[in-house]
């Protein structure tokens, strides 16, 4: 199938030049294209990690204006340009998303509108380096003349003019389509699942080594690159650049080409591309903009009529847009000077795409068309039973004979409430530590303090002979610790076994390149990874259901999931917060079973409880909390019988009735 | 020394209505985590709708300052009308479908089709708004200062002041309070968080309308005004930290002052640079702001 695309889009491609016979309209496929470049590595920060950019028209300008300076100061023409204002993009890109991307909120967007506006006063204030106001002239470079081949060559054009448009042509769509190719790969290479997780769950993917924090910047970065490629790429197409070719206008148009072409899609970018290529021209000619606003409006009534009938969507939801379209083209009838209101009805547009089409045209066609199948089986059986891929591995040891995890008076305060309040406990090597309470009593607390969630206030916690205290939650978890959610954390639009996947995160060597080049140890390194997965999902007890959306899993089966999701962190320590709750009987006994199978396999567990019988059946130690105090520690049998621990839970009047 | 303190006096000024502007920001922000992007165009309305009114109170023959004074009310209604248009119109259908970022693209179309009708009603041109206090520089030591520059810090600090004890001291206010604190629970104990959502917007967009009319007189006004002071804003806002009260006030002045000396020592060319790199290197250092708190999220 993807074949049979890919060779209609370079068929496509080639033929294009001959078809499209107007300089003018081969421009604009041009413009299209480098504009595809920008809005597909939009898509990638917008469409999969739910940041908003609006700084990629002054990213694009910064490719332009690096290919401006080299070329005017330095003599450099297109080819050397491309990898260094790739280079100096990203670079850029690095230096807004390294601090915006540090807190949550819409502070990437309100950076980057920032630096849109700062972008364009530097070019024009510093005129020695990028002639300010003026701009800058470029030649479209002849790479090959093929006047000396015009016999075998009949059938092309030799003047030229119309000989540089056509190569400039087939370089613009070569550039697309390895963008496309690579973006592909990315995408479903370990940094394609870890921005599908962390947008499903932030907190479990910072748990399992993934930072969230980090993965955004990497996201971005790419996407600044690629503005780089199209900067380089917009510039000798354009022939003239100028400060004003980048303003914040053209950012939005971005976003609005990326949600009304359809996120996270290949297709939904491009589309989008080309209708804000082709904006200026709508806007600009009142009797075809009357013309597409009444296809649109009759579009609208038509589908929106079908909807009802089929019985797909309640007539209020659908009145609503129905109506504004026709009543859009009603203003398009009325409207007498189209210029005057032209950023108005663009308003108009992104509010309508925003509201009335938010997955896109892709989104919408494929809502309508096709309920989309289910995710494929990806899971190749020959790969399943290698023998190094063990379900179980573990990455760090205690130091000969002592504790693997010791906290030292932990105090973590919020506000005037001490949820800790100098707690200390050890879990030996290879032990299952139970940590019980009643509700409210800290445990929860101490989970989220041994895992980096929360910085202690106080106190000290060693973990196999390093201080882990107030790290954060990624560094932790690669050193060893991994955890379950008492709330399922799961990644639930991604399948189980790329939930597994993006536990093993970790073991992947390979970077953009190796991917985007799909060389054979990138291919390696991902067939070794899958089989390790199902190893584990088999360990679990989930193989049958690897290709399932973790979201549809009953939710015994989610929690299993997490547990297989932690092991393949190869953690040395795995805290399992509440496992059993919400678990059938059957289920139960299936989970006492998994988790003596993990310390069999050498792994520590802290075990976070309120089914006594799995407690007692299953711990070596038992510490007791109570108000963010430990009032018990000891074998299960002895903390059972303590009256402090029985008065916690039952009152003072149970305890002296069992004293 | 004589420069440097005319520089810091001038910078004052700018560096309120900044502030008022970054209050409006936090005010929505609080009470649902969104923040309007066309929060430049709303002082604009709000600058124009008071030119007009005002040019028609001279007109009956009112003075300019008793003219000035009625047409304030006018534009505070105004404000808050614009500003639950915003609302309802951008923010509330994403809040529905919890879109996280269908509001930043509502808010700036909203924007952008705010600055186009203005255009289309009031031309694009700078407009001179007349001024309410005499326009003879006062000299205060050496130090010239207009009284307008005095009235616009006056008038800053009044308007957050009210919204201060409107919010601690009325049951209304209590309300906007506790849904900042926790709008689900808010919900559950009987507030209609939508209306305080909206209640917010209008109260936001007030305050901007307000700070336009404050600095019309100063500056010029015009369709196209807004946009650059909305930008300024969003630094102040993230320099001071989104949940500050104090954060906005000192970080417009810390702005504001930095600007009129990077425009006098450096090149007024050069006068927006430093809001980007003082926005970048406090998010680096202190990520919640100068006077921010880091939220602790619940897991």
């Amino acid at each position: 199938m993807s074949r049979i695309v890919w060779l209609a889009a370079i068929v496509a491609v080639l033929v294009a030049p001959y078809a499209v016979t107007s300089p003018y309209y081969l421009h604009l496929l041009v413009t299209i294209a480098i504009f595809s470049i920008v809005t597909l590595g939009l898509d990638v920060v917008f469409g999969y990690t739910g940041e908003v950019s609006l700084g990629h028209a002054a990213l694009l300008g910064i490719g332009s204006y690096t290919a401006a300076v080299l070329s005017m100061h330095f003599g450099l023409g297109l080819w050397p340009a491309i990898p260094i204002a790739i280079t100096v993009t990203a670079g850029f890109g690095a230096l807004l998303a390294l601090p915006a991307l540090r807190v949550t909120g819409p502070y990437l967007a309100m950076v980057t509108l920032a630096f849109g506006t700062i972008v364009q006063i530097l070019i024009n204030e510093m005129t020695d380096l990028t002639n300010g106001p003026l701009g800058v002239k470029f030649v479209t470079p002849l790479f090959f003349d093929w006047r000396p081949y015009a016999k075998m060559l009949p059938f092309l054009d030799m003047s030229m003019k119309r000989m540089k448009e056509m190569q400039y042509f087939y370089l613009a769509a070569v550039a697309l389509l390895l963008t496309i190719l690579v973006i592909n790969r990315v995408l479903a290479s370990r940094y394609g699942r870890a921005f599908e997780a962390l947008r499903d769950s932030p907190i479990a993917c910072d748990c399992m080594g993934v930072s969230v924090y980090k993965h955004k910047v990497i996201a971005f970065v790419l996407s600044a690159a690629f503005c780089g490629l199209a900067g380089v790429l917009f510039a000798y197409s354009e022939q003239y650049v100028a400060p004003n070719n980048f303003t914040f206008e053209l950012s939005v148009q971005f976003l609005l080409a990326v949600t009304m072409g359809g996120r996270k899609s290949r297709l939904g970018p491009i589309l989008g591309a080309a209708i804000i290529v082709y904006l200026p021209n709508l806007l600009a000619d009142i009797a075809l903009f009357r013309i597409v606003a009444g296809g649109i409006a009759a579009v609208a009534l038509i589908g929106g009529t079908i909807s009802i009938v089929r019985e797909r969507e309640s007539w209020r939801r659908i009145a609503a847009p129905v109506a504004l379209c026709i009543a859009f083209f009603a203003f398009a009838l009325a409207l007498q000077k189209i210029t005057d209101f032209k950023l108005a009805i663009f308003g108009v547009m992104i509010l309508f795409v925003v509201y009335y089409l938010p997955d896109g045209i892709v989104g919408f066609l494929q809502r309508l068309v096709v309920r989309r199948a289910g995710a494929k089986i990806l899971a190749d059986p020959a790969l399943a039973s290698r023998p190094e891929a063990e379900p179980i591995a573990i990455r760090a040891r205690a130091e000969g004979g002592a504790a693997l995890l010791s906290v030292d008076e932990v105090v973590m305060r919020f506000g005037g409430l001490k949820a800790l309040d100098g707690v200390s406990l050890s879990v030996a090597p290879g032990s299952i530590h139970g940590l019980i309470g009643p509700n409210g009593s800290g445990k929860s607390t101490m989970m989220n303090v041994l895992t980096g969630v929360y910085a202690p206030t106080d106190g000290r916690v060693r973990f196999a002979g390093a201080d882990i205290a107030g790290h954060k939650s990624p560094e932790i978890a690669l050193a060893g610790i991994a955890r379950t959610f008492q709330n399922v954390q799961l990644f639930g639009e991604l399948s189980v076994l790329e939930n597994v996947l993006v536990g093993l995160h970790h073991s992947y060597r390979s970077g953009f390149f190796a991917i985007g080049a799909r060389l054979p140890s990138a291919k390696r390194e991902e067939a070794l990874a899958r089989a390790r997965a199902m190893n584990i999902l088999e360990f679990v007890g989930l193989k049958a259901l690897a290709a399932e959306e973790a979201r549809n899993l009953p939710y015994g089966k989610q929690r299993l999931l997490e547990i297989g999701r932690a092991l393949a962190l190869d953690p040395a320590l795995l805290l399992l917060d509440e496992p059993a709750a919400g678990l059938t009987a059957p289920d139960i006994t299936e989970l006492i079973a998994i988790i003596r199978k993990i310390r069999d396999a050498g792994l520590s567990v802290i075990l976070i409880e309120h089914h006594m019988d799995v407690v007692m059946s299953l711990c070596d130690a038992v510490t007791v909390l109570d108000f963010g105090q430990k009032i018990a520690e000891g074998r299960p049998e002895a903390v059972q019988r303590d009256p402090r621990v029985i008065e916690a839970y039952l009152g003072s009047g149970a305890a002296a009735h069992a004293a | 020394m004589q420069i440097l303190l005319q520089l810091i006096v001038s910078g004052l000024s700018v560096g309120m209505v900044y502030g008022v502007i970054a209050f409006g920001y936090q005010l929505t922000f609080a009470t649902s985590r969104t923040l309007n992007f066309g929060q430049g165009e709303a002082l604009m309305l709000g600058s124009l709708v008071g030119l007009t009114t005002l040019n028609f109170l001279i007109g009956q023959a009112i003075g300019t300052f008793w003219g000035y004074m009625l047409m304030l009310p006018v534009v505070l209604v105004f404000g808050a009308i614009q500003g639950s248009v915003v609302e309802w119109l951008g923010v509330r259908p994403a809040l529905r479908v919890k879109s996280e970022s269908g509001w930043i693209m509502a808010t700036i179309a909203l924007g952008i089709i705010f600055r186009n009708l203005a255009e289309n009603v009031w031309g694009r041109d700078a407009l001179k708004f007349p001024s309410p206090l005499p326009e003879a520089s006062l000299n205060l030591g050496g130090v010239r200062i207009q009284p307008m520059e005095i009235a616009i810090v006056v008038g800053a600090v009044v308007l957050m002041a009210a919204v201060e004890v409107f919010n601690r001291y009325s049951i209304y206010g209590k309300a906007v309070v506790a849904t900042s604190n926790d709008r689900e629970a808010a919900g559950l104990m009987g507030i209609d968080t939508r209306r305080v959502v909206t209640f917010s917007y209008a109260l936001s967009s007030m305050s901007a309308a307000f700070a336009g009319v404050l600095v019309a007189p100063v500056t010029l006004t015009g369709a196209n005004m807004g946009a650059v002071l909305g930008l300024k804003a969003f630094a102040v806002a993230i320099i001071g930290g989104l949940s500050s009260g104090v954060g906005v006030v000192v970080g417009g002045l810390i702005l504001g002052i930095t600007e009129t000396l990077t425009g006098y020592y450096i090149s007024t060319g050069y006068k927006d640079v430093p809001g980007l790199v003082l926005l970048l290197v406090v998010l680096s250092v202190r990520p919640a702001g100068l006077f921010g708190r880091t939220a602790i999220k619940k897991v």
